[in-house]
């Protein structure tokens, strides 16, 4: 069964091949440097970001948390 | 089969359609997409965005062989990707980013990834349109990328390198910033970054090398699950570190004005004291800044749209009432003197601001310190501007600022050698054309300015 009703997007499918390769090593080099940071004990706190993380559950289990404090 | 006629917007979908009966929203699922909803429900999948705020909570009202009717929950007015701020804007792109990655890792995919699903209720970004999942086909790649880039990645990155009014662009570009031209529109320095590289330049050059595959020759290779995650992972941290270059113009706007504290509380308190004996539910202020004026409103209103011409100061509103949790204020963008148009198919896919708030009905307007802007700047004249209040508003709470006012001098002499024609600005025209629609309950010189507030009622 097709669902598709919107352009095809060809093109967009075959690149993301590479596009998460690249994905794959920006993630790794990102969690490399901030491993040594932790371990140089630089890392920023990010407690006061705008924004939640990208994991849905966990920001709900932050939500209760400040909710009920 | 009943078949109901469906809202304007609603038909590119064969999964089902929304539909209004008696004024309520209620969607439609047709027998194609059963499979996926039952899916989605009966794991558990809807309810546990629907416990997050996510995704519009629905409730089932009938279950046919050739149909199933759900009702979502209401949003009395909606704000599209065109009338959002920077921070709204990237708050959406990740709340879909969000859901995609919830989706993936219970097998379910995001469909279509249109700026367009996804609104602003209850002070968060939320998901509106309920049918966009279908079951994730394993290692294949996400179908709806290509759109999520063009919808939000686009002109987020157009808003960062060229200033947050490239946001209005998707008022043009119904189905997102074109590829090509976005990546024309980006500085050369973009090709150097792995990421943007990628995502944009190397994105669009593959779109335009199979374009014009018609027969599908092309063989789109298997991604793994993981594979697509990363990619999701990485836009999402992208995005979400992504900054306006320009400094906010707003920023000291209450260091610009030309009136004192003592004056500045006095029309709070005059406002508020209007307010509170009229009691509204919901008001609508425009031209309203940051919301300085709604937020020294004392009696609590159930929501509060505050829209303004200035992306900075919406953004602004914005982030102070997601870090308040100031759930009842909408800010959003809006020219008053060109407000969002109908646009799309047959123009009426998007309704204009005009139909929403006339829909949305507001028991209070409030107009402060904007009748000079649309008379002096737009050269609208009194009996205009009252009429399009009038379209709206039972009760309008504006604010003159008189001939002698500092603005309004600065206002004229702009006009340099046509100052004479705006002659007719003066407090004696601006009653007489009001008067044509409105009733003046109230009338309060504010001291220390040249300034005057009116408390009008519309005539019956």
């Amino acid at each position: 069964m097709n669902f598709l009703y919107f352009d095809p997007a060809i093109g967009a499918m075959i690149v993301q091949a590479i596009v998460a390769a690249v994905a794959g090593v920006l993630l790794f080099s990102k969690n490399l440097l901030f491993k040594i940071k932790l371990f140089l004990g630089i890392v920023k706190t990010t407690d006061k970001d705008l924004f939640d993380d990208i994991d849905i559950e966990k920001s709900d289990i932050e939500n209760k948390k400040s909710s009920d404090s | 089969m009943t078949h109901k006629p469906s809202h304007p917007s609603s038909f590119r979908d064969p999964s089902g359609y929304v539909y209004i009966d008696e004024g309520v929203v209620k969607r439609a699922i047709n027998p194609i997409y059963f499979k996926q909803y039952a899916a989605l429900k009966d794991s558990g999948f809807f309810d546990k965005l629907f416990n997050n705020k996510v995704l519009i909570s629905h409730k089932e009202l009938s279950k046919s062989h050739t149909e199933i009717i759900i009702q979502p929950e209401q949003i009395p007015f909606i704000t599209y990707p065109y009338e959002w701020s920077f921070n709204q804007y990237k708050e959406a792109a990740l709340l879909t980013l969000k859901i995609q990655k919830f989706s993936l890792e219970n097998g379910f995919s995001l469909k279509d990834a249109s700026a367009f699903n996804v609104t602003f209720h209850n002070g968060k970004a939320i998901f509106i349109d309920t049918l966009s999942f279908d079951f994730y086909a394993k290692n294949t790649p996400w179908r709806a990328y290509k759109q999520f880039v063009t919808h939000f990645l686009g002109p987020l990155l157009l808003a960062h390198y060229h200033g947050s009014q490239s946001l209005k662009l998707m008022s043009e570009f119904f189905d997102g910033i074109p590829l090509k031209m976005l990546a024309s529109m980006l500085p050369f320095k973009s090709k150097l970054s792995p990421f943007l590289y990628t995502n944009i330049h190397l994105l669009a050059k593959f779109e335009n090398k199979h374009s014009e595959d018609y027969k599908g020759n092309a063989k789109v290779k298997p991604l793994s699950k993981k594979a697509q995650l990363n990619i999701v992972k990485t836009l999402y941290s992208y995005i979400k570190k992504l900054e306006l270059k320009e400094d906010s113009e707003w920023g000291n706007y209450y260091n610009k004005i030309n009136y004192s504290d003592a004056a500045f509380n006095l029309k709070a308190k005059t406002i508020d004291s209007w307010i509170t004996n009229l009691k509204p539910e919901k008001i609508i202020d425009i031209g309203g800044n940051d919301g300085a004026f709604v937020r020294q409103i004392t009696h609590r209103l159930e929501q509060a749209l505050v829209c303004d011409i200035d992306n900075n100061a919406v953004d602004f509103n914005y982030v102070k009432a997601k870090t308040n949790k100031e759930n009842y204020m909408t800010p959003f963008v809006l020219d008053v003197l060109n407000p969002s148009s109908a646009i799309g198919f047959n123009n009426k896919e998007r309704f204009s601001f005009i139909q929403r708030i006339q829909k949305f009905t507001p028991d209070v307007t409030l107009a402060l310190a904007v009748i000079h802007h649309i008379s002096l700047s737009g050269n609208v004249a009194f009996n205009m501007s009252a009429s399009f209040f009038a379209s709206f508003s039972k009760y309008l709470i504006i604010e003159f600022p008189k001939k002698n006012d500092s603005w309004v001098e600065r206002l004229l002499n702009s006009k340099a050698e046509f100052k004479d024609h705006f002659s007719s600005y003066s407090i004696e025209n601006f009653e007489k054309s009001y008067a044509i629609f409105f009733d003046i309950i109230e009338k309060k010189e504010i001291d220390d300015t040249k300034r005057v507030l009116f408390l009008l009622k519309k005539q019956r």
